[in-house]
């Protein structure tokens, strides 16, 4: 991607004011979902309720996003590499709130859980939990960083996540076969895996936009196609 | 140098429209001892817009007046390589040089009609050709008008003069004239920049139409019209050729970062 300034600093300064705000709002993301694991791994209903609170400057910095792309795209008409920057900025901004939305829902199912006693399937989630976080970090690294490369390897990162989510899901539906008693709590933790799966999806939507921000390359739904030249 | 996906047509199929219907080969040009065009190499598609972008000076200008030999009319110019229109040489000797022009129509950035009717403007030319003819004349303003998308709004008044109408009105009648002769190609030199935003979407409509019948090429200063009107950019800098594609190509994934630092905006 070229690096020199613009001859009109305004449109630089409104690029880099529209990337700064995707930055924000995605490291407030990491926060709630940070917040939303430690919610439900320590059983503290107070954090699950900051992260069910703190959604909304989320949602307004999203609407902020739209706003500033648009007022761009108005008063510019971006071309090439830059078009892509702020379309993808734009995209960007939807799947971080989506991830923020999908810690509210696992804060949400956290609360519920912690009015139960513990189930020992819960730390089972640790894993999937490390892995969606580290591919929504590595993701706005990515997007921070112009690293193509760093964006692709979260496609097939996030194939290994849907597969812990399947595994997960079968074990806790022969738990439930097996306590019969504990259906709604283990549904709880499945939906919570569920959730865990969305964020992974995100952060790989992320990076397909990052590639094609940076390299103009469509990698996306390319599964089973043969490799581009 | 070809556009990159870009169908070649073969010669032979004459219904099928010609890949490299304006053929520029090598192409050297000099006003005096400064050489405005290094080694331009260009195959222009038949029935197809193709803009000419780059910075003033770049050559764009010059290029899009050699392909009438307008040029020739200047002291001290003189060129290397070739240009050829459907297989023929611009330069053969043999060539008239009127019916070259009458047969590559142009239109400029300020619209000079003649200080004559709506009329007279439009088959001046073929008066000069000894054309006098009065169903051959009012059949050709009716065609040229309809096709300038100028004659619903003039057709009432057709011996008024050509200077009482407005700027978007005149560069139309311009169109008009230059379609009259029924050229092969049709030159643009910024045919909008001196028009409102009304005006120039007229114009630009209007280009989208004459694709059918004719081959375009348009010089312009204005990104968003070469995006909008063409199917092919050429850009030029410095008097070279710099990337020919696809417009859509250009304009969202340039190959040479040149292309990208002109049509951003960025310091090169």
């Amino acid at each position: 991607m070229p690096n020199g300034t613009h001859i009109l600093g305004t449109f630089d300064h409104a690029l880099h004011s529209l990337r700064n705000n995707v930055l924000m709002m995605a490291s407030l993301a990491e926060r709630n979902l940070a917040n939303a694991t430690k919610g439900l791994f320590e059983r503290d209903d107070e954090l699950s309720n900051v992260v069910i609170a703190d959604d909304e400057e989320i949602d307004l910095l999203e609407i902020q996003v739209d706003r500033e792309g648009v007022e761009l795209l108005l008063r510019f008409q971006p071309v090439a590499s830059d078009l892509r920057q702020v379309v993808t900025a734009m995209k960007a901004s939807v799947n971080i709130e989506r991830i923020a939305d999908q810690s509210v829902n696992i804060a949400r199912r956290a609360r519920k859980l912690s009015a139960q006693p513990e189930l020992s399937s819960v730390r089972s989630l640790e894993p999937m939990f490390a892995k969606a976080s580290r591919m929504f970090a590595d993701a706005i690294k990515a997007y921070a960083d112009d690293n193509a490369a760093l964006a692709r390897e979260l496609k097939p990162r996030d194939r290994e996540l849907d597969e812990m989510n399947r595994q997960f899901a079968e074990a806790c539906t022969e738990r439930m076969a097996e306590e019969p008693h504990l259906i709604q709590p283990y549904l709880n933790l499945i939906f919570i895996a569920r959730f865990v799966e969305r964020i992974g999806d995100h952060a790989t939507n992320l990076g397909e936009d990052v590639v094609f921000s940076v390299a103009a390359e469509e990698i996306r739904h390319t599964q089973g196609a043969p490799p581009s030249a | 140098m070809e556009p990159s996906t870009a169908s070649a047509a073969s010669p032979t199929e004459s219904a099928e429209p010609r890949a490299d219907f304006l053929k520029v080969t090598q192409f050297n040009f000099h006003y005096g001892k400064k050489q405005a065009l290094f080694d331009v190499n260009l195959d222009i598609p038949q029935r197809q817009v193709t803009a000419f972008i780059g910075p003033s000076g770049c050559g764009k200008s010059t290029l899009l007046r050699n392909f009438n030999r307008m040029n020739d009319l200047i002291d001290g110019v003189r060129h290397e390589g070739n240009i050829t229109i459907n297989g023929h040489s611009i330069f053969d000797p043999k060539i008239e040089i009127i019916a070259l022009r009458r047969s590559i129509g142009m239109v400029f950035q300020k619209s000079n009609p003649f200080p004559k009717s709506i009329y007279e403007n439009i088959v001046y030319s073929l008066r000069i050709a000894g054309q006098n003819n009065r169903r051959v004349l009012d059949e050709t303003v009716e065609r040229s008008l309809q096709g300038a998308a100028l004659w619903e709004e003039v057709k009432d008044r057709l011996h008024d003069s050509a200077l009482s109408l407005s700027g978007g009105q005149m560069q139309r009648l311009c169109i008009a004239r230059a379609i009259a002769n029924r050229p092969e190609v049709l030159l643009m030199d910024e045919p909008c920049s001196a028009l409102d935003p009304i005006a120039t979407a007229k114009v630009e409509e209007l280009i989208h139409e004459l694709k059918k019948e004719f081959t375009i090429v348009i010089v312009t200063h204005n990104m968003q019209q070469a995006t909008r009107c063409s199917d092919l950019t050429a850009f030029f800098y410095l008097g070279k050729l710099i990337e020919f594609d696809r417009t859509q190509k250009i304009f969202s994934n340039p190959a040479q970062k040149q292309t990208e630092d002109y049509i951003t905006g960025r310091f090169g």
